[in-house]
Parts: C-alpha cells; structure tokens; sequence
C-alpha cells in the first residue's frame, strides 16, 4: 500500500511539475534529480517520504491538477500493480517447487538444511578409511535437532530420519555442548565452536510399530492407527577438540571456560 | 544398512509372476527402475525369479541368516523401490521396540556418579 501511495504522488509530482511554471522554476533544480535518484535506486519506503514530507507546498498544489491527469495516472499505476504481483506468484511457485522435488535441490539447499539441524554430509565411506578405532576415554555431549546425547567413541545412536545421507556415508555433527575426558572437561556456552564428533551412517529403519488406540466410552468412538517411525542409526567414530590421553593433538586450550569468563566479564564492564 | 562398513543385505530375489495382474507394479519395476537399483549397489546380488500363479514378493537374505519377505501385490513401480531400498537400507535385525536411542559399551567416562561422589574445588 505505501508503495502504491509513494507511486501515486511520485507520479504526480512528475505531472504537476511540467505543468506548474513558477514553482517548477523554483523546484526543478532540487526535485528533477533528487526524483530521478529515487527512481533510478530501489529505496525503501520511508526515502519516499522523507522526501516528500519536504515539498509539501508542491503536494498541496499538485493536488488541486490531480483530476486532470486520472487516466495516465491510473494506467501507470495499475501497469506498477501488476507487474508487481506477477513476480510475487511466480516467486511463490518456484520456492513450492523446490521443496517437493529433494533430486531437483540444489547443492546449497542439501548442505543447509542438516546444518540447521547440527551435522554436516562429508561423504561416503571409503574402503581405505580406517575409521572405527579402539575405544578412547573421551565423550561429548552433540545435539542433533532437538534431542542430545552423551557420547563417546564405538557409541550406537538412533535419531529420526536424517536427510540427503545414505547407508555407510560419513558425517561430522557440529553441535558440541560439552567434552570430557578423565582429566579435563570443557563446557560450551551453548556450544563448542571448534569441536567435532565424527560419524558413519550404518542403518535407515523403521521401528516396530505403534498401535495408536483412541476410544471414548459409551460413545460408539473407537479408532485403531499403526505408526512406524523412520529412524537413523549412527555410529560415532571420533571426537575432536579435547586433548586425549595418549594422543598428541594441536588443540584449544583447557582453559576455554575461563577465556570466555574473562570475556563475558570484559564486557559487562 | 552396514555394520562397521560392511554391507548386511547379501541377496536379493525379486519373485513375480507373469500372468497375473498384481505383478504388474513389479514387472514395470523391474524394466525401469531395478538396472538402476543394481547399479547403485554393486555390493548386492540381485536374482529375478518367475513364480507363477503366485503374488509377486521381494526377498532379502542378510548376514545375520535372517530372510525378509515383502509382499509387494499391487504396488506401483515406484513404491516397490522405496520397499526394496528399505530392505537394502536395514540390517536383518528382528524388529523389536527401541528399549534405547543410546546404546554404548562405556557408559561412564569420569566415573560413575553417586551420592557419596565429592568433587574438589
């Protein structure tokens, strides 16, 4: 609607600025290229009424020619109109487009959505990765979606269905609330920036099924429906960002929590 | 479906009929999309057997000697795919209720906790 309105006196300014002799004399210098830059540049809505709130002498006069111009007016603003409208549904249907057809997404939209969520696709597993190691003394905590986990190296998990990852893919999930070993602990405030917990997709199945029994007494109401949940089972293979006990790392210091106190206390002062 | 890297689903037998009509989802399966499905999985030993008078069934054999029967009668093409990648992505386990999303072996890193557990400062 203010864009319709910003138009409209836009317009109008334009017409009455040819007509009006005087005034235009006395505004053509200020108005034509101050009109033309806001043309030309796409601005937001309130440049247009900066602008206008200072030529109201012009407003009012134009005003009174208004009627004069109606039909020019109403066809260019009907044209603006309806071009705009055009973009606006032809934007819509793309965007349902991509949604539904998970072969057709494209790169960018397969790597954000996991990511919102709290891991990344690396790949899938190769025959020379040697990627399932002895058991270190080490675990994490690791968020995926809603749900958390404490976990540790050879751990199974199961989470809900994961998408645009097969059997046997590897995955880095990258919210990190906390690690720990038998000498350290770090805590993320919420999360580890520079942790990493490595996975390897083993399984895509479905649980046994739920019998969901509705039934109100006295009323005739009974309802039986079956659910099966669509579950994905990880297998942790590595945790990065904590020093482990036998192995040499280039890693953050222990003292993370403290560096963020510091911070924390920099700032509030 | 992989234990550790190593794929679980060893067979698979697409059984169908040629006459009857709820093999016609199958029969269509196995024209269009089944080359592909085989591609995808060189590690899977794919058989096509004709069983007539008989609704059309796909058969997984795992490693764990466990056998998986899906009947697959009056099916479209499409959803006997989503069928056979299901088989191709579970491991043969028996299908019980999840008694844990977690399951390890070391459940205690630092130490089990107990009431009588004082932490120094």
């Amino acid at each position: 609607m203010a864009n319709r309105r910003c138009f409209q006196t836009l317009t109008r300014c334009l017409q009455s600025i040819r007509t009006l002799s005087p005034i235009s004399e006395c505004l053509a210098p200020y108005t034509a290229p101050a009109l033309n830059q806001t043309l030309a540049a796409t601005p937001p809505n309130y440049f247009f009424v900066n602008k206008f709130n200072v030529y109201q002498r012009a407003a009012v006069a134009m005003r009174s020619f208004c009627s004069r111009h109606t039909d020019s007016d109403d066809d260019e603003e009907e044209d603006y109109e309806t071009e705009e409208e055009e973009l606006d549904e032809d934007d819509d249907d793309d965007y349902g487009e991509n949604e539904e057809d998970s072969a057709n997404l494209s790169a960018g939209e397969k790597v954000k959505g996991p990511t919102e969520i709290g891991y990344t696709v690396l790949g899938p597993l190769q025959k020379s990765d040697r990627v399932f190691k002895l058991y270190e003394p080490v675990f994490a905590v690791v968020q995926i979606g809603s749900h958390q986990f404490k976990v540790s190296n050879g751990d199974t998990i199961y989470t809900e269905r994961l998408k645009h990852c097969d059997v046997n893919d590897k995955l880095v999930l990258n919210k990190v609330l906390m690690l720990g070993s038998q000498t350290q602990t770090i805590i993320g405030r919420p999360i580890l920036p520079a942790a990493a917990v490595h996975a390897v997709v083993e399984e895509h199945a479905l649980d046994a099924k739920v019998i969901i029994f509705k039934k109100k007494r006295r009323k005739n109401y009974r309802r039986t429906k079956g659910h099966r949940q669509e579950l994905t089972k990880l297998r942790i293979t590595d945790i990065q960002g904590i020093e482990k006990p036998e192995n040499t790392m280039p890693l953050p210091p222990p003292t993370k929590e403290k560096e963020k106190a510091e911070k924390k206390v920099a700032m509030e002062a | 479906m992989s234990l550790r890297g190593v794929w679980q689903l060893k067979k698979l037998i697409v059984s169908f009929c040629d006459w009857g009509g709820s093999s016609r989802g199958i029969r269509a399966f196995m024209e269009s999309e089944l080359p592909a499905f085989i591609e995808k999985n060189p590690q899977l030993e794919v058989v096509t057997e004709l069983n007539r008078g008989y609704h059309p069934l796909l058969k997984g054999f795992y490693k764990n000697k466990n056998e998986r029967v899906v009947c697959v009668k009056n099916m479209t093409p499409e959803d006997v795919l989503q069928c056979a990648s299901r088989l191709r992505n579970s491991q043969g386990r028996k299908v019980l209720k999840l008694k844990t999303r977690h399951v390890t072996k070391h459940p205690s890193v630092q130490g089990t906790w107990s009431t009588d557990l004082k932490i120094a400062n």
